[in-house]
């Protein structure tokens, strides 16, 4: 019965490795209904902002241009009401729950275990999950984008601005999605199939509360940007080119330091 | 070439030691029944050798390379404890994810060849969680055959299944045995059923591995007795013991060990005035086996 026929184990290069674990994370992302779910929340989310800003409460006349649906005027860490929060920036926090109930769900599935079965380097899986978040929050900051004009129009709102740094801060927000999706990564593949705390940690973080706490004791400085949300709320709409780079070595150092600590991680803790 | 070579294999949890320097040798080619007490160590091997576990301590080489090394554990496939399928998901979307995880070139053909191979063709649309647990089953090892696995792990893949899964399964392990050149690690409780597919064994208690055995060996070793019933089964005993026979009284009968020739026992009973009412040839299994094992090991 034996069969001892002579085998070749050709070493996969770390571009195949990541294209396969990509695959299957596009795939399912693509796949599952809680995409087109979160894409559509992000679309409403300008619109129910501004349905707050045509009210009559607290609310009211919060905004004075609707592209603040999109950043605020200036880099503002500390808030003083609802119109200097509100903007792209709630992407982030969407963004976290959406990618904690799909690392979730890889363990909850026991997928995971496929996946690390055939993939014994394990910086395959935080890369391709830090990657595919990005690209699914990116693709809400869009939609955000979208639904954030429409609500705009419908309020009458006024859209001069600088287009210069209108654009610098849309692309300095989509390029933090990398930072926070390294970010949500990283949490959920410490809390693993308990995305109940994922969740409830990523929301706290993407509120930003730490830094605007942080920001409410030392004050509105610059020196906040080292974080994510410092840096996402650097992309304001006085933006330029220096804001654009801030973000992206903020997004992209912390997205080298979650991966790099979601790899040791994996490699030294049991899956289960 | 070994596919598996476990030296010295400790794994603890919270101070416990599940593992407690194993060795174990699966050749290349073999079907290899790893079989052990419920918590003996058996699924935390499995686990460790497939990358679930971090083991404390130990060596473990697959096909002479370190299981570590991404060249060979592109090559394995697992079933351990769940498929690892989304519930929602279809049958053929579940497969296809682990055909793009694999990298796999011809994606539909791979999905049609293994569902052929676990006879589940008509169901691919089918939603996993529809699905009965003899498919899942089937589907958990139609998951682990993509993309020509070298190396085959199965935890219990035969629990639950009714009489006809059974056999379906063991002839798909027989299968890709023969026919892909793939070698099978099967944990399994179900001793009659691995008997009939095993060419190896690893007996495994409190996590240390106690023997291991190829299936020709355990054939060639197993005793074989002669089950007698006499008009007088204490004279007999005594009678044989003299002769320098290893006889036992077990359960209500003798059992006279190491003796396939009935015709010469019965000789040697009547020509001393005993007289043979029944005379059975038997064969010591895999079941007896283990058991015996297991209680000399427990002394």
């Amino acid at each position: 019965m034996e069969n001892t026929k002579t085998l070749q184990f050709e070493k996969p290069s770390f571009i195949r490795r990541l294209q396969g674990m990509l695959g299957v994370d596009f795939y399912r992302l693509f796949h599952t209904p809680l995409f087109y779910i979160f894409i559509v929340i992000a679309a409403l989310i300008p619109a129910l902002v501004s349905m707050g800003a045509m009210g009559d409460g607290e609310t009211a006349g919060m905004f004075s241009n609707a592209w603040q649906i999109i950043a605020a005027d200036s880099p503002l860490y500390i808030v003083h009401d609802m119109g200097e929060y509100a903007n792209m920036n709630m992407v982030f926090i969407f963004g976290g729950i959406m990618v904690s109930i799909f690392i979730g769900h890889d363990y909850r599935s026991g997928y995971v275990k496929q996946l690390f079965t055939t993939h014994a380097k394990k910086e395959d899986y935080m890369i391709s999950k830090t990657i595919v978040s990005a690209f699914s929050m990116v693709c809400m900051c869009f939609t955000y984008l979208i639904g954030g004009m429409i609500a705009g129009a419908a309020t009458g709102l006024p859209f001069a601005i600088n287009a210069g740094s209108l654009l610098c801060a849309i692309l300095g927000k989509v390029i933090m999605s990398l930072g926070w999706a390294s970010l949500y990564t990283f949490i959920n593949i410490i809390f693993r199939r308990k995305f109940g705390i994922s969740i409830a940690l990523c929301f706290v973080l993407g509120t930003g509360i730490p830094v605007i706490g942080a920001a409410a004791l030392i004050g509105n400085t610059t020196a906040l940007n080292i974080f994510l949300y410092g840096s996402s709320v650097y992309a304001c709409l006085s933006a330029n080119f220096a804001s654009v780079l801030v973000c992206l070595a903020c997004s992209v150092v912390w997205a080298i330091v979650y991966n790099v600590l979601g790899s040791v991680i994996l490699y030294r803790r049991d899956v289960y | 070439m070994n596919a598996i070579e476990i030296r010295n294999l400790t794994k603890s949890f919270r101070g416990m030691y599940a593992l407690d320097g194993l060795n174990m040798t699966v050749p290349q080619g073999s079907i290899y029944g790893f079989i052990g007490e419920n918590g003996s160590g058996k699924s935390t091997t499995e686990k460790c050798i497939c990358g679930h576990l971090v083991p404390d301590k130990g060596n473990i080489t697959l096909f002479g390379k370190p299981y570590t090394d991404a060249g060979v554990r592109v090559r394995v496939g697992a079933l351990i404890e769940n498929t690892g399928c989304f519930p929602s998901s279809s049958v053929y979307s579940n497969l296809m994810m682990q055909a793009i995880n694999l990298g796999l070139k011809d994606r539909n053909g791979e999905i049609a060849r293994v569902l052929k191979i676990v006879r589940m063709e008509d169901n691919a649309k089918l939603q996993f969680k529809k699905c009965s647990l003899g498919m899942k089953q089937r589907i958990g090892i139609a998951m682990a055959l993509l993309g020509d696995p070298a190396l085959l792990i199965l935890d219990e893949p035969i629990n639950g299944l009714d009489t006809d899964g059974m056999r379906l399964m063991r002839e798909i392990l027989v299968d890709i045995t023969k026919n892909y050149g793939c070698t099978v690690l099967i944990s399994s409780h179900i001793l009659g059923e691995l008997e009939k597919i095993a060419t190896h064994y690893g007996i495994i208690r409190q996590g240390k591995m106690i023997r291991e055995i190829a299936a020709s060996e355990m054939d060639n070793r197993s005793q074989v007795y002669v089950s007698l019933k006499t008009n007088d089964v204490q004279a007999a005993a005594e009678l044989l013991r003299r002769g320098g026979c290893n006889v036992r009284l077990e359960e209500g009968e003798l059992r006279v060990y190491d003796i396939d020739d009935t015709g010469r026992l019965s000789a040697f009973l009547l020509r001393n005035g005993l007289v043979p009412t029944e005379l059975r040839k038997h064969k010591i299994g895999l079941e007896e086996y283990y058991v015996s094992l297991m209680s000399k090991e427990a002394v």
